[in-house]
């Protein structure tokens, strides 16, 4: 039985706890009386997934099976949730290529030729083959790759998009012209965090920039309180309005599934436990692998992080209407990751870990790193976020000056001439973000290189704007100054440090909340 | 700093000495892992698993624990604290097994109690010790049962461990005591039924022992007793027998009770303790309820025989 989440107030029994700073780790001594958020323990995963998914594709919600729609002749396009997801990667085989194994299996038994399969990246950086193969299979990706039937989407194709419709608040919808055409599109999902999923699937995950601007901008994202919340997101709530006028259009099969908390494999379990309960191999392992880390050169411990994969067990898997699907799916993701935290504090502190949805494969620069604290991490909430309007953020991560030259070329630019201008995610929309979107040498290397689209480092910043928005102070831990002072924050070097910078805003002895993630969780403010 | 600083050989292993001895700190290596009091409630209820207890009570491990108890025990309690025993002439009114039960404040108790009987009881008794305190690890629990004889009891669970009966039927004295853990401030707390049961069960008498002082010696927390040699006092009481028929829960209050006209006993004298038992006017061993330091500050305070009385005024 796994145990639910809780909230742990330090004491002087508390060990030093586990945060999470990029490629390593640290043991941090919190003041007595911090609040730690503990997610709930990992979920037992399903014991027999091929037979839940046979179960979920035979009983759909909202819908009929999976085989009455499947007719020789039709046009079957399946789409995927791209390299972004899961986090870490998934140990093979992955659950997208046990989902569309049996759609094609049931496919081939109905009679249907015309089969595509599409991995909806929107803007971000193509799947490179490996990648595709270990999300797909081998099986898979042997059978329609080599005929070009198993390809990215690309949202920079004008002749490959479709021209949906406007909704009635005037946001046009632009997707994968086959996938428009086609007479059943099913779309495959990882739903790893709440934000996923539901109408964000097909009308973002195959949209083009001139629908994704509806959503992904400073506005919707500062009024998306938080964007783990579809009820309460602007950007949602646009995807909503979007996929509802879709589905008028498309038919729309989803298959959503959903993980457990089981992320760290042998021999970093330790990573998943409460640190009190620590097995003396536990501590071992831990100094073990502190240690290593200590005298490992910077590609090795980047390659030994980037290699893990997680030996997650699945909770759900969902298929039929996308809403209906996707309140089965939400209940799966909170009952993993929910937990219930009274009231908000002055300082939230946060470690970013190595990896984010964005740098699977690269190093996690600046702004992913913000992207991923201010972003994903902060809004981790439902209901109000764990700091309180205009408290203090404290992240660790070493922020390191880099970036991948190979699937993030606009970052650095990004970094070196839009951040030096403002920081300020409005005013960066209204001046750079049109520049960027439309030049074509950014255009010309998402469409043939690994390249994040052009305007994505100013997505990664929006993401970041409630936050930005909402808090005082974010200060850095261990992070290079260079690199955060562009971004307009501050370095620290310890905990104690940090502390002391952001007492001019709340004070010298501030209510502490930490949130000890990974694994993922998701804090119910109230 | 440098990177190749970074890189040194002298930095690396101070810092690795930091670290060890940060994870030997924080968790506490060698003592008893704590979970923080707010992670309470959230710890998975320990399976209880039955540890094999039966070689202690071989007559090669006898010997061994006579000899352990003789030279290293006594000496070794006789020369941190002042053992002051008193009553022992009950045990020549009774046949063994007996079930002894005493208060409990101090792990000094169970060392006191068998280092106070005469060696052909001690030889014959064994301790009831907590299945999850000190039989959680296999070190812990093979050292306490060579030394003390102990053997797992289920305090925690409703049910009570099958070997204490076994045991008194098998003719070994069994100590226990029946309030199941420490007490926090020196003070007695809620005797349980358990020695109630056994002794009705196996119709076994009680010999009730009161003992002060040893949470002044060495309370809860500490791991040696206070320097000084303090006083400890034991003293054994007249043998308690269950009536034909008796209920235990119409015993325990009986047992309770023998504890508590001890306790006034060696406070005062046995003939007031006496006269204020048939009254009914016993102290209650529990304590004044007043503030907390008093009486933690009544209880540290070395005990005082009874008073003296000169034969000649």
């Amino acid at each position: 039985m796994s145990r639910p989440g809780f909230v742990l107030e330090v004491d002087d029994r508390t060990p030093p706890l586990i945060v999470h700073e990029g490629e390593g780790f640290r043991l941090e001594k919190f003041p007595t009386g911090t609040r730690v958020v503990y997610s709930p323990e990992s979920l037992p995963g399903l014991r027999d997934v091929d037979g839940a998914i046979r179960q979920a594709l035979d009983n759909p919600e909202n819908s009929e099976p999976l085989r009455a729609l499947l007719r020789p002749g039709m046009k079957l396009t399946i789409a995927f949730d791209d390299v972004s997801l899961p986090l870490p990667p998934m140990r093979r085989p992955d659950i997208r290529q046990r989902i569309i194994e049996q759609v094609l299996t049931m496919a081939a038994e109905a009679g249907v030729d015309d089969v595509q399969i599409i991995a909806a990246l929107a803007l971000h950086r193509r799947m490179m083959p490996s990648e595709l193969q270990h999300a797909l299979g081998e099986r898979v990706y042997r059978s329609f790759a080599p005929d070009g039937l198993l390809y990215n989407h690309d949202a920079e194709d004008p002749d490959n998009l479709a021209f949906i419709g406007t909704t009635d608040q005037g946001e046009e919808v632009e997707i994968n012209k086959r996938a428009a055409e086609s007479d059943l599109l099913v779309y495959v999902n990882i739903n790893i965090v709440p934000m996923d999923g539901g109408h964000k699937s097909v009308p973002i995950g195959l949209a083009s920039y001139r629908s994704l601007r509806h959503h992904h901008n400073s506005h919707t994202m500062v009024h998306s309180r938080s964007f783990m919340d579809h009820t309460k997101s602007a950007m949602h709530h646009s995807a909503w309005r979007m996929g509802r006028l879709l589905k008028d259009h498309v038919k729309i099969f989803t298959v959503e599934t959903t993980l457990n908390n089981n992320v760290f494999p042998a021999p970093y379990e330790f990573l998943n436990k409460r640190e009190w309960e620590w097995s003396v191999r536990d501590q071992a392992s831990m100094l073990a692998a502190r240690r290593g880390l200590a005298i490992a050169p910077s590609k090795l411990k980047r390659r030994i992080f980037q290699n893990v994969q997680a030996p997650y067990g699945i909770t759900g898997v969902h298929a039929g209407e996308t809403e209906a699907v996707h309140e089965k799916t939400l209940a799966n993701v909170f009952r993993q990751q929910a937990v219930e935290v009274q009231g908000q504090s002055d300082v939230l502190i946060m470690g970013v870990p190595y990896l984010g949805p964005y740098n699977v494969n690269a190093v996690m620069n600046p702004i992913l790193a913000t992207c991923m604290g201010l972003g994903y991490f902060f809004n981790s909430y439902r209901g109000q976020p764990l700091v309180r309007k205009g408290g203090a953020v404290i992240l660790y991560h070493p922020v390191p000056y880099e970036f991948s030259q190979l699937h993030h070329p606009s970052y650095v630019d990004f970094f070196e001439e839009v951040l030096a201008e403002s920081t300020d995610p409005a005013t960066i929309e209204e001046r750079f973000e049109k520049q960027y979107a439309t030049d074509p040498w950014y255009i010309h290397l998402y469409r043939t290189s690994y390249a994040y689209h052009g305007v994505h480092p100013f997505y990664m910043w929006y993401w970041a704007a409630h936050a930005m928005d909402h808090v005082g102070d974010v200060v850095w831990v261990g992070a290079d100054r260079r690199a955060v002072q562009r971004m307009g924050f501050r370095a620290a070097s310890t905990l104690a440090d940090a502390l002391e910078m952001v007492s001019g805003t709340v004070g010298r002895s501030p209510s502490i909340t930490y949130t000890h993630n990974p694994p993922h969780l998701v804090a119910d403010v109230r | 700093m440098s990177p190749s600083s970074n890189k040194s050989p002298v930095r690396f292993v101070k810092e690795t000495v930091q670290e060890v001895r940060m994870v030997a700190r924080g968790w506490r290596w060698g003592r008893r892992p704590l979970v923080p009091r707010s992670a309470e409630p959230f710890q998975p209820a320990k399976q209880p698993t039955v540890f094999p207890t039966a070689w202690a009570r071989t007559p090669i491990a006898n010997a061994v624990r006579d000899v352990v108890q003789r030279v290293g025990l006594g000496p070794l309690l006789r020369s941190t604290v002042t053992p002051q025993v008193a009553g022992l002439d009950v045990l020549t009114k009774v046949k063994g097994p007996v079930l002894f039960v005493a208060n409990h404040t101090s792990h000094l108790d169970t060392p006191l109690i068998l280092c106070s009987l005469p060696d052909e009881w001690r030889r014959r008794t064994a301790v009831a010790a907590a299945a999850d305190y000190f039989f959680d690890t296999w070190w812990r629990a093979s050292g306490s049962a060579m030394v003390f004889n102990t053997f797992p009891i289920e305090r925690r669970g409703g049910t009570l461990s099958a070997t204490p009966g076994d045991l008194l039927d098998e003719g070994w004295s069994v100590v226990v005591f029946p309030e199941g853990t420490r007490s926090v401030d020196g003070w007695v707390s809620r005797f349980r039924m358990g020695a109630a049961w056994l002794a009705v069960e196996h119709n076994v008498p009680v010999i009730p022992i009161g003992i002060r002082g040893s949470y002044a010696a060495m309370p809860r927390g500490r791991g040696w007793p206070r320097p000084g040699r303090l006083p400890v006092r034991v003293r054994f009481g007249e043998p308690i027998w269950p009536a034909e028929g008796e209920a235990p829960r119409a015993f325990a209050p009986k047992i309770r009770d023998g504890v508590a006209r001890l306790l006034d006993e060696d406070a005062t004298t046995w003939w007031d303790a006496t006269r204020r038992a048939v009254r009914g006017d016993t102290p209650d061993p529990t304590g004044e309820p007043v503030a907390s330091w008093r009486r933690i500050w009544a209880q540290t305070a070395p005990p005082v025989e009874g008073r003296r009385r000169g034969a000649w005024k």
